[in-house]
């Protein structure tokens, strides 16, 4: 293994890393994909509750691998360990990463979210700049992506709806729990134009993937029937099949290793099962771990040619690291008093309710002005058993338990349904949010973990405060009970982009318009750590697509012979 | 926002004066010792006669013992399950397991308004949840009897190992 001098060694097998595997393999060059996580054959992904939802078993053990984060509190700097806070950062350290256990409601980001700077100016306290390159240069691979992947939905027109291509999804859309007649008929009520959710997971089967069975269990689980869009269903199983592939499981990577001022020589690695140390040759290197690892990979592989960290001549590695914006609200649809839709319509288990509106993506209102907003997804309430039943079980500040509780649940359970919004906004890049690696606290293997400062801007609270006051009156209309929403500045940990900003300017950028570090062509950043902005939803559709147009380039670079040969 | 502060907070009020390293055989015993404590508090939340199944039909108490010792299982959680017991038993002057159920609700209560023993009752509460509405490869939920009285089921597939095997 530590002798073989592999074409490209991608660290990391998400999303990211799964595109660029793919690229190339089927580009007939050899390929080493380090998982630091183990292999989970498609039949063991179970709808267990208690193992995939409630217990760290597809995360490290935060005892073991944890970060440091570092929050406001009344003013001050306050940094907990994760192993102390129980937030975990990880998401997803099996093969395929975290791509396993989306929900797969994906969009590409609109032309105008590459040139968010020159559309709507700066904003004070935020660094937010163009991209260097324009929606037209990645759309070609939004579209192989949707292909690849196994995209479903139905193109309407919008006019926040990005162009496409091709005239419409290569699958029809998912089916769709009657529900949805209801939240489109309130909207329209309203004047608001829901859209079908494009979705990662297929609704007629797909080379080897079956289509998907409505399991009633989707997010936060991996799927049994390959419908989903993960990386290791949709990229990796092709890219092994071409015989040019390795895929070594249960194999971190500690540091990357130069070997000359030019160039990354290996992969320090250890295995995470005997705790051997071995190295892995390449003639690149692709870092697809996601974001924030990326970024403390590279600060942790500092070395006498780059003491501040690998390809941080800038001084911008580990900066502006952003999550997504927004928040959610939901209310509950009660049997008694429901309105244009039968009960059991709306108890069918398993169907998705699809719809997303992107009516607030750019806001131009008569009293708050214009500005950028946000995408909102419908979807049920997550259906997982416990975690309902868990929840409200509180009445005047005490526990309810006995009899109350038995009859609390059980008419939540069998008189309601609650259907819930997500919103998607920029969460602004800022001084106050980046990664950088701990002084003192180190992983099991020795090395330092990521600390990351997280604050966010007063802007994203806004916008999201905005979408959701909309969201509220659907759910009014629709007849739903109880209606609640929360924005706050905490993030969602799993959705986190930025860190190594791609640019033109070697001087303000950590990464080329190809992902290339500035300082090392042959080390690449493959995962959304690239993005100076992430637009106003979910990332994954992005990653896919501009990993497929990294992986093009490179496929271009050994192709012509630009990435040299170690002696 | 530090989820362990309440149980530091218990070390510094003397409830927790094992609260440094133990190891498990040690802590094996001390649950021993107030098992039939903490399942007295599963049967006062989750009785019988009710419309969802009883803590002592679906056997709560066992998969807590299984849950908390096992490799998965947060360790500091598992002490302060164990301190919280110990603690609810000290007050009572160890006769909690001895009380009708309307002293029970009297201690639980004035627990209660401790916020260590309100934390502690939510674990607790927590843990008897997830037997009753877990899998049922975790040896509660006895023949689905959860599910069945909500009316709602796990999805396919159904775990054929538990903790993934691991």
């Amino acid at each position: 293994m530590s002798n073989e001098i592999y074409d490209a060694v991608i660290i990391g097998s998400g999303a990211s890393g799964g595109a660029v595997a793919y690229t190339l393999t089927k580009a007939g060059y050899r390929v080493a994909v380090l998982e630091k996580g183990r292999l989970v054959p498609r039949e063991a992904f179970s709808k267990d509750e208690i193992a995939y939802c409630r217990r760290d078993i597809v995360t490290p053990n935060l005892f073991e691998e944890y970060h440091v984060i570092e929050e406001k509190v009344n003013g001050r700097w306050e940094a907990t360990p994760t192993y102390d806070s129980g937030w975990s950062f990880w998401n997803g350290n099996i093969v395929g990463g975290s791509s396993n256990f989306m929900s797969g409601m994906l969009h590409r980001m609109h032309p105008d979210d590459f040139r968010l700077k020159s559309k709507y100016g700066a904003i004070e306290g935020a660094n937010v700049v163009d991209w260097p390159i324009s929606y037209e240069d990645l759309e070609p691979y939004y579209t192989l992506a949707e292909d690849l992947v196994g995209i479903s939905g139905h193109h309407l027109p919008h006019p926040f709806e990005p162009p496409r291509s091709t005239p419409d999804f290569p699958q029809p859309p998912t089916r769709e729990n009657a529900v949805v007649t209801l939240l489109e008929r309130s909207c329209k009520k309203l004047g608001i134009t829901p859209l079908v959710t494009p979705r990662a997971v297929l609704s007629q089967d797909k080379e080897g993937r079956d289509a998907c069975y409505y399991s009633n269990f989707c997010g936060s689980y991996g799927c049994s029937s390959g419908a989903k869009g993960s990386s290791r269903e949709a990229l990796l199983r092709p890219a092994l099949a071409t015989g040019k592939l390795t895929l070594l499981t249960n194999t971190h990577v500690k540091r990357l290793v130069t070997a000359s001022k030019n160039r990354i020589g290996h992969a320090l690695c250890v295995d995470t099962i005997t705790g051997k140390e071995h190295t892995m040759h390449g003639r690149l290197f692709v870092v697809a771990a996601q974001a924030h690892e990326s970024a403390r990979l590279l600060l942790n592989s500092a070395d006498t040619h780059y003491p501040n960290g690998l390809a941080n001549s800038s001084g911008e590695l580990g900066k502006n690291l952003i999550f997504s914006g927004g928040g959610s609200g939901q209310g509950e649809l009660h049997k008694e008093g429901l309105k244009h839709l039968s009960f059991e319509a709306l108890m069918q288990p398993g169907y998705f309710v699809n719809r997303t509106i992107l009516d607030w993506y750019f806001i131009d209102d008569w009293l708050e002005g214009k500005f950028k907003g946000g995408s909102v997804e419908w979807m049920f309430e997550h259906q997982n058993i416990i975690s309902r039943a868990l929840k409200h079980n509180y009445e005047g500040g005490r526990l309810v338990w006995g009899e109350a509780l038995a009859e609390r649940i059980h008419k939540r359970f069998t008189q309601q349904k609650s259907i819930r919004f997500e919103i998607f906004n920029d969460w602004l890049p800022t001084d106050d949010c980046f990664v950088s690696i701990d002084p003192t606290h180190k992983d099991k293997y020795g090395m330092p973990v990521g600390k990351l400062r997280i604050n966010g801007h007063p802007q994203d609270i806004k916008v999201g405060n905005y979408i959701a006051k909309k969201c509220e009156k659907i759910l009014e209309e629709m007849g739903a009970k109880h209606i609640y929403s929360s924005v706050s500045a905490a993030p969602a940990q799993n959705l986190v982009a930025g860190g190594c900003r791609f640019g033109d300017d070697p001087k303000r950028s950590v990464l080329n318009r190809y992902c290339q570090a500035h300082d090392i062509p042959n080390l690449f950043v493959a995962d959304a750590s690239f993005m100076p902005t992430g637009g106003s939803v979910a990332y994954t559709w992005t990653i896919y697509a501009n990993a497929l147009r990294v992986a093009d380039h490179i496929v271009g670079m050994l192709n012509k012979g630009n990435i040299r040969p170690l002696a | 926002m530090r989820r362990r502060n309440f149980m530091i907070l218990g070390s510094i009020i003397g409830i927790s004066p094992y609260l440094s390293a133990q190891s498990i055989t040690l802590e094996q015993k001390r649950f021993a010792k107030i098992k039939k404590t903490i399942a007295t508090v599963q049967a006062h939340m989750l009785p019988d006669h009710t419309a969802l199944p009883s803590a002592r039909s679906m056997h709560t108490i066992d998969f807590l013992e299984e849950t908390i010792f096992h490799s998965t299982y947060d360790r500091d959680i598992r002490r302060f399950v164990i301190d919280g017991a110990e603690e609810l038993e000290r007050r009572e002057g160890g006769k909690f397991t001895t009380y009708d159920t309307t002293r029970k609700e009297k201690a639980l209560r004035a627990y209660e308004t401790d916020s260590y023993g309100s934390n502690w009752l939510s674990r607790i509460m927590t843990l008897s949840m997830e037997a009753m509405l877990g899998d049922p490869i975790y040896g509660s939920n006895i023949g689905e009897s959860g599910w069945k009285a909500v009316e709602s089921f796990g999805g396919l597939p159904r775990p054929r190992t538990r903790y993934m095997g691991r």
